[in-house]
């Protein structure tokens, strides 16, 4: 198997999801813990093939390297694909083999890293990330910048350190979240124990949007005893446990960094 | 009658890629045309087959019943993984990662952008003079999800700022660049075979040639026009253009031409079919 390095945040979000998927598929990637509110994504050494990391749709997500013949790497990123990836070289458990559970799972994925992910992004980075930007002198801040290749992501950390969070985009991304969790209690109304009926990568990437969300949104887990039941459930697997306890401060579910962007058609 | 139904428009964008993902698996399907500008998607027959209203979906029938499948993306994935044919995603995970990658990044961050250039100078001005603003407001107030009446306002009406217009203009700009130098890598977009990337790339890109004369041509985007034109050639591409009813899909005539030099930006603003 080709080396592989799995550079990832604090684990939250879609590096939880990632580093979660990792565990479960058994395969051997060594694992270094970066501070994506610095920018160390954009810096990372022995990417020669960095167009997935530079304009990735997902913000900033963990990058997957994988060595090159060449001496290179390319980086890999979108935390859903790196899961598969991930499933199809090792275990092969987490994705269903019949071809409509597949894709149901796979819409699934894109209803939460579409609509949830870029809601769960914004209000965890108004809760935390614009007070740790906006705390940074300006030089570092520019130098940080600089190295963001893709025009509307640097934006988008603008924006955060500026502290733009409009009434709109926060009522739009709180319906967003509630929208998730009322799909999450929907999926289990039946009784099954995981989203898609055995455990599959829907779980892990949905827990790690919403982890965080119940600390920021608790109206909107209230009375929802289900989705409480099932995230309790995906906390406990041994996978998630390891991945969270790579967390080099306490409450990893409170860091965030820019993440994918709300859809501009509205 | 067949099994699978597929309820599509113009083979373009969308619509187009389970229509080229189907043949080019030789899958037989019963083709049902939904008229987009004629709003035939928001109809009641039709809410009855998808209640999203979206287009394209696809049904398939057999020993579980009857399957509605949506997302156009999603929908080329079934396929492939449902039927026998040519496979359409190869067997190497990375190549698998990098495909599905680009498959994300042109659904989510470049098709966009040239819709937002389709609606505003043909097809949003095409509609409100076919149909007139009255009846087209009537039909939007039906449309079940409210994000997509918020999109189909923007789209047929033109509401778009100039910053939303520029900043689609330079995504495709920089999106026209990125896809050249990935070609220049691989035979293919993504990969060494010919994937479902490829179906979902020239979907999207069959036109820029007309759309965006000055930045897709044989001088400045060699690998693309290569890369187009080898997809035009395939059969199962020929027969799915045969089935558009529109000068959208007979624009895919351009690649019949052997060299296509740059032209002024204004030329396909002007040609009607940005």
């Amino acid at each position: 198997m080709t080396s592989m390095i799995l550079y990832h945040g604090e684990p939250n979000g879609p590096s939880l999801a990632v580093l979660a998927a990792l565990a479960e598929s058994g395969v051997t990637a060594e694992c270094r813990a970066i501070d994506l509110l610095r920018g160390e994504r954009h810096i990372l050494p022995g990417v020669t093939e960095g167009t997935a990391r530079d304009m990735g749709v997902e913000g900033e997500g963990p990058v997957l390297v994988i060595a090159n013949e060449d001496g290179g790497g390319e980086a890999m990123t979108e935390s859903v694909f790196i899961a598969q990836f991930l499933d199809e070289c090792g275990a092969n458990t987490l994705q269903p083999k019949d071809a409509y559970a597949h894709w149901q799972m796979l819409m699934w994925c894109r209803r939460v890293t579409e609509r949830c992910a870029p809601a769960a992004a914004f209000l965890g980075c108004k809760a935390t990330a614009h007070a740790a930007l906006a705390a940074m002198d300006d030089s570092a801040f520019a130098a940080l910048s600089s190295h963001i290749v893709s025009e509307d992501l640097r934006t988008r950390w603008d924006m955060i350190r500026d502290g733009e969070f409009t009434e709109a985009q926060v009522n739009d991304s709180v319906r967003h979240v509630t929208g998730a969790v009322a799909m999450v209690e929907e999926q289990l109304a039946d009784g099954r124990e995981w989203l898609m009926g055995d455990v599959t990568i829907a779980d892990f990437e949905t827990f790690a949007w919403l982890n965080g969300m119940p600390a920021l949104l608790p109206e909107v887990f209230a009375g929802k005893d289900r989705t409480a039941a099932w995230m309790d459930r995906v906390r406990a697997r041994p996978s998630v446990q390891s991945a969270l306890a790579k967390a080099s401060k306490p409450a990893p579910e409170k860091s965030w960094a820019p993440g994918p962007e709300i859809n501009r058609w509205g | 009658m067949a099994d699978v139904t597929l309820y599509h428009w113009e083979p373009n964008a969308n619509s187009g890629k389970p229509m080229l993902a189907l043949m080019e698996k030789g899958v037989p399907f019963d083709s049902h045309y939904i008229d987009m500008l004629n709003f035939d998607q928001h109809k009641p027959e039709y809410l009855a087959i998808n209640p999203q209203g979206t287009i394209p979906a696809m049904t398939h029938r057999g020993p579980w019943g009857e399957r509605m499948l949506v997302e156009s993306t999603a929908i080329m994935e079934y396929v492939n993984e449902q039927f026998d044919g040519p496979a359409l995603m190869p067997a190497d995970a990375r190549a698998r990662w990098r495909i599905r990658w680009w498959m994300k990044f042109m659904d989510q961050w470049l098709a966009p952008s040239f819709s937002m250039f389709g609606w505003k100078y043909f097809v949003g001005p095409n509609s409100l003079a076919t149909h007139g603003r009255e009846k087209i407001e009537e039909q939007i107030s039906r449309i079940p999800l409210p994000e997509r009446q918020v999109a189909w306002r923007k789209a047929v009406f033109g509401l778009f700022s100039d910053e939303e217009m520029a900043e689609s203009s330079r995504r495709i700009e920089h999106g026209i660049k990125m896809l050249e130098a990935e070609l220049g890598k691989r035979e293919w977009l993504a990969s060494d075979e010919y994937s479902l990337a490829d179906v979902n790339g020239f979907n999207l890109a069959y036109a820029m040639p007309l759309s965006q004369p000055h930045l897709a041509n044989d001088d400045l985007t060699p690998n693309i026009m290569r890369w187009l034109r080898a997809i035009y050639r395939r059969p199962a591409t020929q027969a799915c253009w045969k089935l558009g009813r529109t000068r959208m899909a007979s624009r895919v005539e351009i690649l019949e031409q052997d060299y296509i030099p740059p032209r002024d930006e204004s030329e396909g603003v002007t040609s009607g079919v940005r």
